[in-house]
């Protein structure tokens, strides 16, 4: 979810295919990898490639819901994928995943019990999955045009910047983007009513409603990547997106040095943290190279290279000693302890719910 | 008893159509060429010629779907040429029929009397006479493509005459239909025409068929007209080779005319045999280049010289066509010309004497044949 | 009697196409569509256990039902997005119609020795693939986009008109890409129509005017219902279009089914909506063709 443009992934696939062809045509040893794109140092895969004689073929999605598709509908090829936690836990009590044979996992001690334990709700004792990302869902910000618009104390670290009608209906001039994700969304409306964010109750979602509609029409979009660039070019002030996405925003407006400044802020209210794990499908055809895919993954060199790379905080305590300091030293990647305190999780929807949950999204996109 | 009908020979008669040195030029090509010619109020007009000749356009000029080049065409007297199809007291019967396939007989019939808002109860009485008329009543509800070719070629007959026009034109009207069914449709259009004195004009390739229709033919050649009269003077009394050879069967003798005496020509077509008699009223200057022009009929064949004939030549025979009721016998003359002549087989084929190869005689009157200058 | 077993699977083979790829595909969501949402592998209950023999089928059965269609039906936004699809492709179908008529007119009424070339490049667009062309619209019709700058260098606007994200760009869209399906049938009925009838219509005292709603309408109208059924019935269903052009206000039925199944999952409800939609359509496509059949027996 960071750095680098789309195409990258399919030129690691490339790469991938080209150099090892031969080797892996002659033993047949392959690993299917299915990630998010733009979410790996390519020079990993090469590595790992080089050292074990497997070969990886490695395919990118970019949402949670095509990969749960081809999870739930079975028979998708791959070896190894990195769904994130709510939709893994789904997936899980679905029979998607394996359980991980940990006698293959030597490194499974490098893991960062603290990241465990706010995965456990999804994934009890890792029995299924590792850690691999992990992030925020806050605020990104044009630093300029919002104080230009909300004064010197605009709100910016306040989940009130958006949901207050009286804020959103002003920077509606120079433009809010919102995901296009309701399991993100609604537990940040929850949280703004004083709301439990992992509420399953259909009442108290409900709630939400008059929040949601009421910021609706100062959206000028809901969409879940189209805010990197709109903030960059300065053409929007405000998202509630992704961290990773945000940094890279501010990345790109620093690199373009169009006078625009980004900045993330994690509501003081608390944000919803997430977690991208890997698992392997239950029928993947390669589970032994899957396990030592995810082993030399949980390496502390290779997941410090990773994180390095992609400027996402990991699940790996091994390997914090060797993050580059504007890594481990952003609170925007790695918050303080105070902050990390103040961050929640949320659990997958029962079926039911959820049919409610998008019903109500839809509403909030359509006025339907 | 009525006098004949023929309006054409008398001078006082006002034409119902006068085409006026019409010209008619696509591009350079000249399909019809400074043609002029009256159209008699209940005439039965043919227009005849090969096909390219320029009966087509010309026909087109009188229903309005082309404007003549040059030149005028009166109707009652009027220019037509301002007044477009739709308002021309002209309608047409096209060789496709043109029929619209998706409406029923009935209101096919009815399409022209609606367009002039003709009330609704007399559009019913119109139509239901013109049906009976041409015997479509138990067809009314049919579709087209329910017809029969004959019962399609009457549909729109009855379309085109049920608005009464002043001139109705027939563009190659039995042309899809078979022989016999041809024969008879024939007839029952010139009953009709009889019926309603309509003025038809009808164009045609098809020889016989504007004999047996029509009161008078313009045999068309080229853009021009090459000859306009009655279906008898034009077979017995054609202007020139090139009407004598289109209408019916014929031999054409060329040769120099050598004397004139006795109403008629001396005709020499061969050296070495006498020359030929001819009653003409022409009065040719001796040495003057002529053809004989014979119909076989008139020319009979026997092994010997008939002893009273005018004219006798020598020949063998060289094919006989058994037609059934007639046979034509082709006679290579000396100079190798052939002579037709037909006998009907009174007998039967196999007992009559000539037969290939044997030598005859060809004889005919004086009278038989038709001198041409040109 | 001495039929070849090769000459058999011939005559079968067309309803075994039928049975295959569509009958089976039918039933399969017709049953997805009765079950319950679930977290399972694949998302629904009730599967079939046949080891459980008699039992297995019945407790197959008994597990289904139509607690979808109820929530259909309770639902405003799923008949909502069948009206305004119904809304959509209706007016697109009309626009099309208007254009396509005219250009399929143009084209029967060209040289004949024009028209292969212009009937070809009326399909020339199909040898791109129709996601590029959609995109290719993004780009004109954005603020800042092709059609926008044109406007404002010749001084049309002074304002970029917001037409990228509204009902307007999916109209336009639809129109565009479905166009060539609305020429072609309505071009080969007018191209081998008897030009004489046209005369004969002019001969018993038509107008132009009238000679064209009188005959050429009536006549080309098997290319016109081919036409509009060619462009109304995918249209109805088009996700691609709205989903690129139009904007968050654009409802339309098969968003709603590509949400349902992609975004949230609910393949039983998406199968519903899948179900209710093919319905929807086939009812006037019987209409059409029963109608079709009486005006052959009733003349």
């Amino acid at each position: 979810m960071k750095f680098g443009s789309i195409p990258s992934g399919l030129a690691i696939a490339g790469l991938a295919l080209a150099g090892f062809a031969s080797a892996a045509l002659a033993e047949d040893k392959v690993v299917n990898v299915y990630n998010w794109s733009d979410y790996i140092d390519e020079s990993i895969l090469e590595d790992f490639e080089a050292e074990t004689g497997i070969k990886v073929r490695y395919d990118v999605f970019d949402s949670n819901e095509l990969l749960e598709t081809k999870m739930l509908a079975g028979g998708s090829g791959y070896d190894v994928v990195v769904p994130t936690g709510t939709f893994l836990s789904r997936q899980i009590e679905a029979g998607a995943f394996q359980k991980l044979d940990k006698s293959k996992l030597p490194h499974m001690g490098n893991m960062w019990d603290a990241i465990a334990a706010r995965t456990a709700p999804y994934d009890p004792d890792n029995a299924y999955s590792i850690n691999y990302m992990w992030g925020t869902t806050g605020i990104g910000y044009n630093v300029g045009k919002v104080k230009e618009v909300l004064g010197e104390d605009a709100p910016t670290d306040s989940l009130s910047l958006i949901f207050d009608p009286a804020n959103a209906e002003k920077l509606a001039e120079c433009g809010i983007h919102v995901l296009d994700a309701p399991t993100e969304i609604i537990p940040a409306a929850l949280k703004y009513l004083g709301e439990d964010p992992n509420s399953h109750d259909p009442d108290v979602i409900a709630k939400t409603e008059d929040v949601l509609m009421a910021l609706r029409p100062h959206v000028q979009k809901f969409h879940s990547s189209e805010y990197i660039n709109a903030l960059a070019n300065g053409d929007i002030c405000v998202a509630f997106g992704w961290s990773g996405d945000i940094l890279q925003a501010r990345d790109r407006a620093a690199e373009a040095d169009n006078g625009v400044e980004v900045a993330y802020a994690i509501p003081s209210e608390g944000a919803l943290m997430w977690f991208d794990q890997m698992a392997i499908p239950t029928d993947a055809p390669n589970p032994e190279y899957a396990h030592m895919f995810l082993d030399y993954i949980m390496r502390a060199y290779v997941m410090a290279k990773a994180s390095n790379y992609v400027y996402y905080a990991n699940g790996n305590k091994a390997s914090q000693g060797l993050l580059e300091a504007d890594v481990i030293g952003d609170p925007a990647i790695y918050p303080s302890a105070e902050t990390l305190e103040n961050l929640y999780s949320v659990t997958a929807y029962p079926p039911k719910v959820n049919r409610k949950v998008t019903r109500l999204w839809t509403k909030v996109k359509t006025g339907q | 008893m009525t006098p004949p009908f023929a309006p054409w020979a008398d001078p006082d008669a006002k034409p119902l159509i006068e085409i006026r040195n019409v010209t008619k030029r696509f591009g350079a090509f000249e399909a019809v060429r400074d043609l002029s010619l009256a159209i008699h109020e209940r005439e039965f007009f043919a227009i005849l010629g090969p096909s390219g000749c320029g009966k087509t356009t010309l026909m087109r000029m009188l229903a309005g779907f082309e404007t003549p080049s040059e030149g005028e065409i009166l109707l009652d007297g009027q220019d037509l040429s301002p007044i477009p199809p739709a308002k021309r007291p002209v309608n047409m019967m096209f060789q496709s029929y043109a029929l619209f396939p998706h409406l029923t007989v009935e209101k096919n019939i009815a399409f022209g009397l609606k367009r002039e808002g003709t009330p609704k109860a007399e559009i019913a009485e119109r139509v239901t006479d013109i049906m009976r008329l041409v015997q479509l009543t138990d067809f009314a509800r049919r579709k087209p493509d329910q017809l029969s070719g004959g019962q399609r070629q009457r549909v729109a007959l009855a379309r085109a005459l049920v608005k009464r026009p002043r001139l109705l034109l027939l563009d190659e009207p039995l042309g899809a239909l078979d022989k016999k069914l041809r024969q008879e449709t024939q007839f029952e259009l010139m009953g009709i025409q009889e019926t309603l004195g309509t003025t038809f004009v009808i164009v045609t390739h098809d020889q016989e068929e504007a004999m047996t229709v029509s009161s008078r033919i313009a045999v068309m050649r080229a853009g021009e007209l090459a000859q306009v009269a009655t279906p008898t003077d034009l077979y017995e009394r054609p202007d020139t080779r090139f009407v004598a050879d289109f209408i019916g069967e014929v031999t054409i003798l060329d040769g120099i005319v050598t004397a004139a005496s006795r109403g008629g020509v001396g005709l020499s077509v061969m050296e070495g045999a006498p020359d030929l008699r001819i009653i003409t009223p022409h009065t040719p200057p001796a040495g003057t280049q002529a053809w004989l022009a014979l119909r076989p009929e008139k020319v009979s064949i026997s092994r010997e010289r008939p002893a009273d004939a005018d004219n006798a030549l020598a020949g063998k025979v060289l094919d006989i066509a058994y037609l059934g009721n007639i046979s034509t016998y082709h006679v290579a003359l000396p100079d190798g010309s052939i002579i037709k002549a037909q006998e009907s087989n009174r007998q039967r084929a196999d007992r009559r004497g000539i037969t290939w190869e044997d030598p005859v005689w060809v004889a005919w009157e004086e009278d038989a044949g038709v001198l041409l200058l040109a | 009697m001495t039929r070849t077993l090769g000459s058999r699977i011939l005559v079968a083979l067309p309803y075994l196409w039928l049975l295959v790829l569509f009958l089976a595909p039918f039933l399969i969501v017709l049953k997805i569509s009765l079950s319950d949402l679930a977290v399972s592998r694949p998302p629904y209950t009730p599967h079939l256990d046949l080891t459980a023999g008699w039992a297995g089928i019945k407790a197959f059965f008994a597990a289904l039902d139509f607690e979808n269609y109820t929530f259909l039906a309770e639902d405003s936004l799923y008949i909502n997005a069948y009206l305004s699809s119904l809304k959509i492709a209706g007016i697109s179908t009309l626009i099309t119609l208007l254009i396509g008529y005219s250009i399929a007119y143009a084209l029967a009424r060209a040289p004949r020795r024009w028209r292969p070339t212009l009937v070809m490049l009326v399909i020339l667009p199909f040898w791109t693939s129709f996601l590029i062309r959609v995109y290719a619209w993004i780009g004109i019709l954005k603020t800042e986009g092709l059609l926008n700058q044109a406007l404002l260098s010749i001084g049309l606007i002074a304002e970029p008109l917001t037409i990228m994200n509204t009902n307007t760009a999916v109209y336009i869209g639809i129109v565009y890409s479905y166009l060539p399906f609305m020429i072609l049938p309505i071009y080969a009925t007018l191209e081998k129509m008897d030009e004489s009838l046209l005369e004969a219509a002019a001969d018993l005292g038509s107008s132009r005017l009238a000679a064209f709603f009188l005959v050429t309408l009536p006549l080309s109208m098997p290319g016109i219902v081919a036409g509009c059924f060619l462009v109304f019935i995918p249209a109805i269903g088009e996700f691609v279009i709205p989903d690129l052009l139009g904007g968050s206000n654009t409802l339309m039925i098969g968003k709603t089914l590509w949400v349902e199944f992609f975004n949230n999952r609910d393949w039983p409800l998406a199968s519903a909506v899948a179900i209710l939609l093919l319905l929807l359509l086939i009812v006037p496509i019987v209409l059409f063709q029963r109608q079709q059949m009486k005006q052959e027996i009733g003349t």
